[in-house]
């Protein structure tokens, strides 16, 4: 079969989950493609972990579709998770096996035999020493990179991890991050689930956020930071006035801090605003460009709404 | 589905737990086989020197019960002894075979690497059974070796060779009478994501029902036509004409007949695992099973 570089690999189409009253993913449309990795970004109870339990055929869609290399999971479940390694979030493997067993148990599994390079891929997450040690022995962030090992079982198209990076210290972190970039040089499509915005700043070509189960903004990182906005940091004495002055000059968006103003302004008119501020007889100490990160971003989109009001009396 | 039994198989012998069973009922076996011959012989001794007074019929009962450890009548004690502890065994072994799975989270991995609800079910029925028959040929080949070392040592004449076919017969229907006991306990397991409500669920049925049908049938023999839809009485009547201990049943005349239990034995094993495969194919997978 030959191999599309930019095929896709994974398709939701209006995915919904309903759990009684709860709507836990509500008409989710995502795609990921060979060779790019995809961060899966939202905050607890927002649907990530349901959304992979649904792609995985773990858990059955309300409604819409999930696809894997073309096939329905709900209708070719087989053939479709034949194309995929998972890594739930929580890594769970039969504890009184080793590694290498375990392994090996999920090989055999995937219609591997004894051909399948399981010690290569215990040396490939660092593992090669403790091969033969018990699973329930393994340390968190071992057991870790026991499920990620298992994930590339069986040379799947599309890699799912949920949280890969739970449990490892910051070398084991940066590993992690070499190897999602690694997996997506070997032309397969990774979606990442994670918590660690910065590790996905990293390692994603793009993201999508979701809150209460809806896609809230998708792009790359880039796209999706511009979009929560630059600014600049104006560190200024009058605060009002500059404040008055700045509306005039156009500004629409204007915080205060406490050593001045936050302005969201697109970053080459901090030169117009220097001006503004100047012709006005205003001097500010420091006008300093600043761009929004992505966890910026994500504490925007995904911040609580506010109570609403209690009703009059 | 070939490859979900492979990989369970693959682990299965992987497991401490089903090698200390066999282990177990090899010394089961050969215990029970050396403590009758000590007991009964000590009664012997004892009546013979005047310790303790002599039974009605003197002490021809006693080497009469002695006469039992020999390989000639491994069928009726030999698979009897495996019979009644294997069943417990294979029980417990049943619901923890298929409960570890949830309360491991294991089942969730195998799902999540391309295993299906169906091939995780036949892979474990499908290893249960192949256990269980591994059980039997080792627990009865244990009590074969434990008849002749015992009854050499006490000296019984082991002229009377063993009946292999017959042992077999015998170990075979003992062995499928536990299938429906096994099916419980699995489906069980599987309702409740817990390898103790399986095992306990599957031990109360084999005890309890066993009990009442009894009960009920000796207060009015009108209740064998209810009771013998059950499970325990259906077994019985498969052990019965094995000649296994069930022959010492006062309701024995009552019992179902053998067709009609094993038939009846099979529907109940069908009927566990059918409600298993529905639990589990209508059930949202979320953390562990």
């Amino acid at each position: 079969m030959t191999v599309q570089p930019h095929e896709v690999v994974l398709r939701t189409t209006g995915l919904v989950k309903r759990f009684g009253s709860i709507t836990a993913v509500d008409g989710l449309d995502l795609e990921v493609r060979r060779g790019e990795v995809v961060g899966l970004l939202g905050p607890n109870g927002a649907g990530k972990s349901t959304t992979i339990g649904m792609v995985l055929g773990l858990i059955t869609p309300t409604a819409g579709s999930a696809e894997v290399l073309g096939r329905d999971v709900r209708v070719r479940r087989e053939d479709a998770l034949a194309g995929v390694g998972a890594m739930l979030e929580v890594t769970a493997f039969y504890p009184y096996l080793s590694g290498r067993d375990n392994l090996a148990a999920v090989a055999i599994l995937r219609g591997g035999g004894a051909l399948t390079p399981v010690d290569a891929l215990l040396t490939r997450l660092g593992l090669a020493q403790r091969g033969g040690s018990k699973f329930r022995t393994y340390s968190l962030g071992m057991r870790q990179r026991l499920g990620i090992a298992s994930t590339l079982l069986g040379d799947p198209a599309l890699v799912i991890l949920d949280e890969p990076a739970n449990g490892l210290d910051p070398a084991g972190q940066r590993e992690i991050r070499e190897l999602i970039r690694e997996l997506a040089g070997e032309n397969r499509g990774v979606l990442l689930a994670s918590h660690l915005l910065y590790e996905v700043e990293q390692v994603c070509d793009r993201v999508l956020v979701i809150k209460k189960g809806k896609l809230i903004a998708s792009g790359t990182v880039a796209e999706v930071t511009r979009g929560g906005g630059s600014f600049f940091e104006i560190v200024v004495g009058d605060k009002r006035r500059a404040a008055e002055i700045l509306r005039g000059a156009g500004v629409k968006e204007i915080r205060e801090t406490p050593t001045g103003l936050d302005v969201v302004a697109d970053p080459e008119r901090g030169a117009d605003l220097n001006r503004a501020l100047a012709s006005a007889g205003l001097y500010a100490s420091a006008i300093i460009p600043r761009a929004s990160s992505l966890e910026d971003v994500f504490l925007e989109l995904t911040e609580p709404e506010a109570p609403s009001a209690p009703p009059a009396s | 589905m070939l490859r979900q039994l492979r990989s369970e198989l693959y682990r299965l012998v992987r497991r401490w737990m089903p090698w200390i069973m066999l282990g177990l009922i090899v010394v089961i076996a050969f215990v029970f086989y050396f403590l009758i011959w000590v007991s009964v012989n000590a009664q012997i001794q004892a009546v013979k020197s005047g310790t303790i007074p002599a039974p009605p019929g003197g002490i021809a009962p006693l080497e009469q019960t002695l006469r039992q450890i020999a390989p000639d009548r491994v069928a009726q004690l030999g698979v009897g002894i495996v019979g009644g502890l294997g069943s417990v065994m294979l029980i417990v072994f049943a619901a923890s075979h298929v409960g570890t799975e949830f309360g491991w989270g294991t089942f969730r991995t195998l799902l999540a690497h391309g295993a299906s609800r169906s091939g995780f079910l036949v892979s474990k029925a499908v290893s249960l059974v192949l256990y269980a028959i591994v059980f039997m040929i080792v627990g009865t080949i244990a009590a074969i070796a434990a008849s002749y070392a015992v009854s050499a040592a006490a000296g019984i004449s082991v002229g009377g060779s063993v009946d292999l076919p017959g042992v077999a017969r015998v170990a075979a229907k003992t062995g499928y009478t536990f299938l429906p006991y096994m099916a419980l306990a699995l489906a069980i397991a599987v309702w409740s994501k817990s390898a103790g409500a399986g095992i306990a669920s599957g031990l109360v049925v084999y005890f309890a029902e066993g009990l009442v049908a009894g009960i009920l049938v000796s207060l009015n023999k009108d209740y064998a036509q209810i009771v013998n839809w059950g499970l325990s009485r259906n077994a019985s009547a498969l052990t019965r004409t094995s000649g296994g201990p069930a022959t010492q049943d006062p309701t024995a005349s009552t019992l179902p007949d053998p067709t009609q239990a094993a038939i009846v034995l099979a529907v109940y094993c069908v009927i566990f695992l059918a409600l298993a495969y529905w639990r589990l194919r209508t059930r949202d997978v979320t953390v562990g099973g």
